[in-house]
């Protein structure tokens, strides 16, 4: 029952979309004086089924359409080296984002020296965090490889702690007849302030809340002869102290995140080949004997290669890996020490994928996953470890439209 | 047992559906017959200092990345469609860049308010006037278009 009409509202969702994206002439980006001001946007949803756990949302032998993405941006660019930009966002993804509209970043881009060979300037106020090749638009379904980004390395459980920062940014740019050089060093607030970021880290309902220092972001990218090869590294720190609630459980503790980043990618005329590399060092202590306290490196992967079958049509197929802790891949020594599903400190997904640009504007994806392990699932969609599949297949349809 | 069977038959739907997809896409990736191409020419409004660039800074310039000339002047850049044959023609040959990769270029500097995207003409009869008319103006056309109202940028 609640199925059919689920599925009746969101594929009725997807109808508007198309209809708004062929209607002639809804369709424009929207410009005023001469270009200098730009407006853009974009909405997107989702619908989620998997065999079992669930994903976004209640997808467990059902449809789930809690995965929507709506944003909105305005860049004005007041002299040729001073832009201002925001972007407003609505990101509803099952029970780790409610579709509340936040700041997805408001900044200042000073560009300080610029010349034939290069530029240099600062960026300030909230900032896109650096993080791989796709974390600076995660959320923009079109500058995606596929419908959810691999998992391993950009985690949509605990999308908050890495996707803007409050601060600052130095960015340097040299362009050279080989390829072009750039790079990038921020300092920055990460957002803690919602549950979802608390919640993923310290687990269900708590009464505390997490408080970051200052994190230090660094990106470094080489895009050779116009971009047909990018090499990318990518450091990010993390240091997070917990503030205990009344009658907490927990103490006082602290998480330290030190992922690292190696990112490839080939790019032919009609076909890519991707691949990232992360090692993420965790140390989590002072939480008391209520929680998994140690150190931990974790380890993730993907290889991912898409073939442009005609102009308005990719496949995609990408094998992802994910590792909560290489000591222990296989979860046994958290399954001892803590009773829960040994699987949940993994998952290995394969992906196909395919997308249809309809128009410019509008598109269409569909994208099969078939995973080992539940490493990459919210708590908030699955409360209960212990009934956790280690084998799950998802099946998921996006309809994406943006001006 | 009604519910159960409404899930399968929709998962079901679904796997159909993705296998239709790419059976369809299949025939459609065949490569249909190209024309020849004609010759494309980076311009510039006549006042412009430069009279040649090296391929990198233009590069940046239609990667809107560089905003401005040696004398301060602001670039403007004009493109057609991304379908257009001379957008890819120009791309690949001039730049040396696919145009799907310029699009994705602009949109994650667009998305993430690094950037902004080039004006988008309908004609290079169009962007010929619009470069003629605007100081700082950066486009492209045919060579056998080209007139004295503009002025031919050499790729060093």
């Amino acid at each position: 029952m609640s199925v059919y009409s689920k599925f009746a509202r969101a594929a009725s969702g997807m109808a508007m979309v198309a209809v708004l994206s062929l209607s002639p002439g809804g369709a424009r980006a929207i410009d005023f004086l001469d270009g200098d001001l730009q407006l853009h946007g974009f909405f997107s949803l989702t619908l989620v089924n998997t065999s079992d756990n669930n994903f976004f949302g209640q997808s467990d032998d059902q449809i789930s359409s809690e995965y929507s993405e709506v944003g909105a941006n305005a860049s004005w660019r007041l002299t040729p080296d001073v832009q201002l930009s925001a972007q407003l966002l609505s990101h509803r993804a099952g029970g780790t984002d409610d579709g509340g509209v936040r700041l997805d970043y408001g900044l200042l881009d000073w560009t300080m020296a610029s010349s034939e060979e290069g530029r240099s300037g600062v960026r300030v106020g909230r900032i896109k965090t650096a993080y791989g090749l796709y974390n600076k638009t995660r959320d923009v379904p079109f500058t995606r490889p596929s419908i959810i980004l691999p998992q391993s390395i950009y985690f949509d459980r605990t999308r908050n702690l890495t996707v803007s920062a409050d601060g600052g940014e130095v960015y340097l740019e040299r362009y050279y007849e080989a390829g072009s050089l750039s790079g990038s060093l921020a300092l920055g607030q990460p957002q803690t302030d919602t549950d979802a970021a608390t919640v993923a880290l310290v687990g269900l309902n708590p009464p505390g809340h997490l408080d970051a220092k200052l994190a230090p972001d660094f990106q470094v990218m080489y895009e050779g002869s116009g971009g047909r090869y990018r090499l990318g590294f990518t450091a990010l720190h993390l240091d997070l102290r917990y503030k205990p609630g009344y009658a907490d459980r927990l103490g006082a503790g602290r998480f330290k995140l030190t992922p690292l980043i190696f990112s490839a990618q080939y790019n032919a005329e009609n076909w890519s080949l991707t691949s990232e590399y992360a090692s993420r060092r965790i140390s989590v202590k002072d939480f008391g004997p209520f929680f998994y306290n140690g150190d931990a490196l974790g380890e993730s992967y993907y290889l991912q290669a898409t073939y442009r079958l005609a102009p308005k049509w990719e496949a995609l197929l990408r094998y992802d890996v994910y590792y909560a802790d290489k000591g222990d891949r296989n979860g046994q020594d958290f399954a001892a020490a803590t009773g829960m599903p040994g699987f949940t400190r993994y998952a290995k997904d394969w992906t196909l994928g395919v997308r249809f640009d309809v128009t410019p504007q509008f598109m269409l994806r569909a994208e099969a996953h078939q995973v080992d392990g539940t490493g990459f699932l919210a708590v908030q969609d699955n409360p209960n470890a212990q009934a956790l599949r280690r084998y799950w297949d998802s099946f998921m349809l996006l309809g994406s439209f943006r001006f | 047992m009604e519910k159960l069977l409404t899930i399968k038959f929709v998962t079901w739907i679904g796997r159909a559906l993705l296998l239709c997809l790419l059976a369809a896409a299949l025939p459609a990736g065949k490569a249909q017959a190209q024309p020849a191409e004609p010759e494309m020419v980076a311009i510039t409004h006549p006042a412009t200092s430069e009279q040649a660039i090296p391929r990198a800074t233009l590069r940046a310039i239609f990667g809107m990345l560089l905003q401005k000339w040696p004398n301060n002047t602001a670039v403007r850049v004009f493109v057609l469609r991304d379908d257009a044959p001379e957008h890819a023609t120009f791309s690949k040959s001039v730049l040396q860049v696919f145009p799907h990769q310029l699009r994705l270029a602009w949109d994650r500097q667009v998305f993430s308010g690094q950037g902004q995207y080039p004006e988008q003409l309908a004609s290079t009869q169009e962007i010929l006037s619009r470069v003629a008319s605007t100081p700082g103006a950066m486009g492209y056309v045919k060579a056998s278009e080209v007139d004295h109202n503009v002025r031919v940028l050499q790729v060093r």
